[in-house]
């Protein structure tokens, strides 16, 4: 059944949900790389114990900016993850990824050896993954000349390197293809592979994406004056849906979710977090820098995506702290769900991410997680909800109930907007 | 039950033209739009030379507050996406704005601009504009074309640079075959700037003269730039509003070599794989495929994998199949080369022409394949490809048909 939302605009009725036919597509293995945890266990366990990833930035120097925070990973030792004489080629956000996927392997049980390599697909997005590596290409260019070009960073600064890094790494000859549309790339990544997944074209596509935190991105975001406190009151931090928040802190990281089709999965025994059962698509026209104001075009993407929006019981946000996409957000969600609106818990998870390009791929894992275990981690950082913002956000502890669906939502400024609609696994 | 989905509107700014017309015309007579670089300072550089676009009196396209914001890739998209618009005869209030949507790909975007910051900004000198900013990411010169159209559909942009205008016609088609568009705008800009320049020279790929294509003498690529955009439709709408039918596009192939970060596997086979998951995908059969727009950078190891990829698919008939290099005449335009080959295979198809590959002079006998040396030929051309492969051998192949209505 649609919802009311679709009712009110034109041609409902020739709308189908979107790619119904073919197998269910279910996810049977996490990988995490963020600031609140490596791996699924630690990322969880801070994940629900409200942990903020949110500290001062200390791997460059943010003197000169009005904005010291970040949302920085910890240092990781990254020859846990991958072979010596390989780290040597990438980068560190090729390493990041790399890592990633690595983890994502391991949970899923997946044993490379037993899989067709051509059957096997990664789908990527990435805001500005290689932004460092290009920075320091080009300063070297524009010290030193032509001579100053290094072709080993050349090399790992194509947005598409993180993704053939791990191609390489673990020879995955199927469907390739990286994303890079702001904050909805990997949640691009993820729609994509679901879609190719249900049109028999693999039986696994690695599926998500991340970004790093880099000095040339930090001063483009400030100098862009993306970054809290940019304008209005309270003082720097991520507090999404607060009245007082003023603007994003800047996080990095990284998350893969294993997407497989159903038989697939049952037929090697897979553990199975939780079902991805659509997904929708729309853009906003405001401007090349602004989120969707109305909300209407993040309404129609959840609208699309849950086939069956009476049993969405959790909304995973994609609230950022800006003024702006919150208050769109929480008007979407009350024009979707109505007088259901309070009956569903809403989180955001970057109050404890920090907001980046690449985070849906982190969020994915999370709602994952959620519907496998009953819990929704807290919104940290949020005190004051903006009354234009009512809605029933998981504050302080996390909020346990039954999930039978989520949304997870990505917009972007520029007015992309993708929501993922993760079901509760049932095997009938 | 797939949809069919149909080209109706191609736009194209390119070194050898900046409409489709000009640009078909100039491919048909062999033109070369190698000249020498004046969209940033060459000369440190050992070459000197790109497909530049010229003569794109960007006043008469755009008011002069507009062009204080756009970047050159941005200019490039939004003329090619007008006239690909127009030809589709598409009009905005016209069609249900929430079913049409926007996927580029996009290779080096707008860094032209930042480049002009960073420049700035590290050797101190004044306070470079933040608007130059914009062109940050990737997805500006998309969205700039959504906003200024008002499409409200699905909107992304792929990055797989070489590739990844190529992939955005093939992930373009999964938007209207899982009913979330009608139409979809797809293909890509991009425009020189230095750090691709510098990178391609860096690595010894760029040929100091020309782009010499599966010729022995070849020594790299020539650096191109300009913007490629196809409009894809559900045939269904397409019809019920008359729009003109320029062609089908059946299916594609996207996978990877999963062999080297810059260099393709050797033997072929990830070329072979991918032009067979692209007819299957299409439902062609290898005996049915007329004529081949090859990647055909003119580096060393590509053409020689990409002609023994296809000796693979192909066999015998390998060897009686046109091919065309294209790249010979406008140059490896990155982000936008796949949506440029792409609206050159559609105008093949459409008009029964066979573009040439140029500088073509001394064959090599690892390269033994019919390239449309130097002259285009007249071909009815039912079923054509167009091959675009990138860095870290991440392929696609696209499968065009004529169209007819059966």
């Amino acid at each position: 059944m649609r919802n009311q939302f679709f009712k009110k605009t034109p041609n409902s009725e020739l709308r189908t949900p979107n790619s119904p036919r073919g197998p269910r597509i279910v996810i049977t293995g996490l990988g995490i790389v963020s600031p609140i945890g490596v791996g699924r266990e630690e990322f969880w366990k801070n994940c629900l114990m409200g942990t903020s990833g949110i500290k001062p930035v200390q791997r460059f120097d943010v003197s000169s900016y009005r904005s010291k925070l970040g949302g920085p990973l910890p240092e990781i030792d990254f020859k846990a993850f991958i072979k010596p004489a390989n780290l040597r080629r990438m980068d560190r956000i090729g390493k990041i990824m790399v890592s990633t996927v690595k983890l994502a392997l391991d949970d899923s049980g997946l044993d490379l050896g037993n899989e067709d390599p051509h059957r096997l697909g990664i789908s990527i997005g990435t805001g500005l993954g290689s932004s460092d590596t290009v920075d320091q290409f080009f300063r070297a260019l524009l010290k030193e000349g032509p001579v100053g070009a290094q072709p080993l960073l050349f090399q790992t600064a194509v947005p598409n390197a993180i993704t053939s890094h791990c191609a390489i790494e673990y020879g995955i000859k199927g469907v390739n293809i990286t994303f890079s549309h702001k904050e909805t790339s990997t949640e691009m990544a993820m729609a994509y592979a679901y879609h190719l997944l249900k049109e028999g074209r693999a039986d696994v596509i690695l599926s998500g994406g991340g970004d790093e935190l880099s000095e040339p991105l930090y001063h483009v975001y400030s100098m862009l004056g993306a970054l809290s406190p940019g304008k209005g009151k309270g003082s720097e931090g991520m507090r999404p849906f607060d009245r007082d928040r003023n603007g994003i802190v800047l996080g990095e990281g990284s998350g893969i979710i294993v997407l497989e089709t159903l038989e697939h999965a049952e037929k090697r025994g897979a553990r199975i977090y939780a079902e991805l059962g659509g997904v929708g698509l729309s853009g906003s026209t405001e401007g090349v820098l602004r989120y969707d104001r109305s909300g209407d075009s993040i309404a129609r993407a959840m609208s699309l995506a849950a086939e069956n929006p009476t049993i969405v019981d959790y909304i995973s946000a994609a609230a950022n702290s800006t003024p702006e996409l919150d208050w769109a957000e929480a008007s979407a969600i009350r024009k979707v769900f109505g007088e259901r609106t309070k009956e569903i818990s809403v989180s955001a998870f970057k109050s404890m991410l920090g907001e980046f390009d690449g985070s849906g791929g982190v969020r994915a894992c999370g709602v994952a997680l959620s519907l496998n275990q009953g819990i929704i981690p807290p919104t940290i950082g949020t005190v004051n909800i903006d009354p234009g913002c009512d809605l029933n956000v998981i504050l302080g502890s996390p909020g346990k109930i039954g999930i039978r669906s989520a949304l997870l939502n990505g917009c972007s400024n520029g007015g992309s907007n993708i929501s993922l609609w993760f079901r509760q696994y049932h095997s009938t | 039950m797939r949809k069919r989905v149909i080209i109706t509107g191609l736009g194209v700014v390119s070194s050898v033209g900046n409409c489709v017309p000009e640009f078909w015309n100039s491919l048909i007579d062999g033109k070369d739009g190698t000249k020498e670089i004046t969209a940033f300072d060459a000369s440190p550089y050992r070459t000197k030379k790109a497909a530049e676009v010229s003569g794109l009196n960007s006043q008469t396209h755009f008011s002069g507050r507009e062009l204080r914001r756009l970047s050159r890739c941005d200019q490039f998209g939004l003329v090619a996406f007008r006239e690909a618009w127009r030809s589709a005869r598409l009009d905005k209030d016209l069609i249900e704005k929430e079913r049409a949507g926007i996927i580029l790909g996009a290779g080096s975007g707008g860094i032209l601009s930042v480049e002009k910051y960073f420049r700035d900004f590290y050797r101190g000198r004044k306070k470079p504009s933040p608007s130059l900013l914009i062109s940050y990411s990737l997805a500006t010169t998309t969205d700039l074309i959504a906003v200024e159209s008002g499409l409200k559909g699905p909107r992304s942009t792929t990055a797989t640079v070489c590739s990844s205008s190529s992939a955005s016609i093939g992930v373009a088609y999964e938007m209207i075959q899982m009913g979330l568009a009608d139409v979809m705008v797809s293909g890509g800009s991009d425009s020189l700037c230095e750090v691709s320049y510098g990178g391609f020279s860096s690595l010894k790929l760029v040929d100091p003269e020309s782009c010499k294509p599966f010729d022995k003498r070849r020594q790299g690529l020539i650096i191109g730039e300009g913007a490629g955009i196809l409009i894809l439709e559900d045939l269904d709408h397409a019809l019920r509003r008359g729009a003109p039918v320029l062609g089908e596009f059946l299916g594609y192939g996207i996978c990877a070599d999963a062999y080297h970060l810059t260099a393709p596997e050797p033997n072929g086979e990830g070329v072979e794989r991918v032009i067979r998951a692209a007819l299957s995908h299409a439902g062609v059969s290898p005996e049915e495929v007329d004529t081949i727009n090859a990647h055909g950078t003119a580096t060393p190891f590509n053409d020689v994998a990409e002609t023994r990829g296809i000796k693979r698919v192909f066999g015998e008939r390998a060897k009686e199949i046109p091919i065309s290099g294209i790249k010979s005449m406008v140059g490896h335009c990155l982000g936008s080369a796949g949506g440029i080959e792409a609206v050159a295979t559609v105008l093949t198809i459409k008009n029964g022409v066979i573009p040439p590959t140029i500088h073509y002079e001394v064959p090599d006998p690892h390269c033994d394949l019919n390239y449309t040396p130097n002259h285009s030929i007249k071909r009815d051309v039912r079923v054509a490809l167009s091959n675009s492969f990138a860095f870290g051998g991440n392929n696609v192949c696209l499968v065009f048909k004529k169209f007819s209505s059966e």
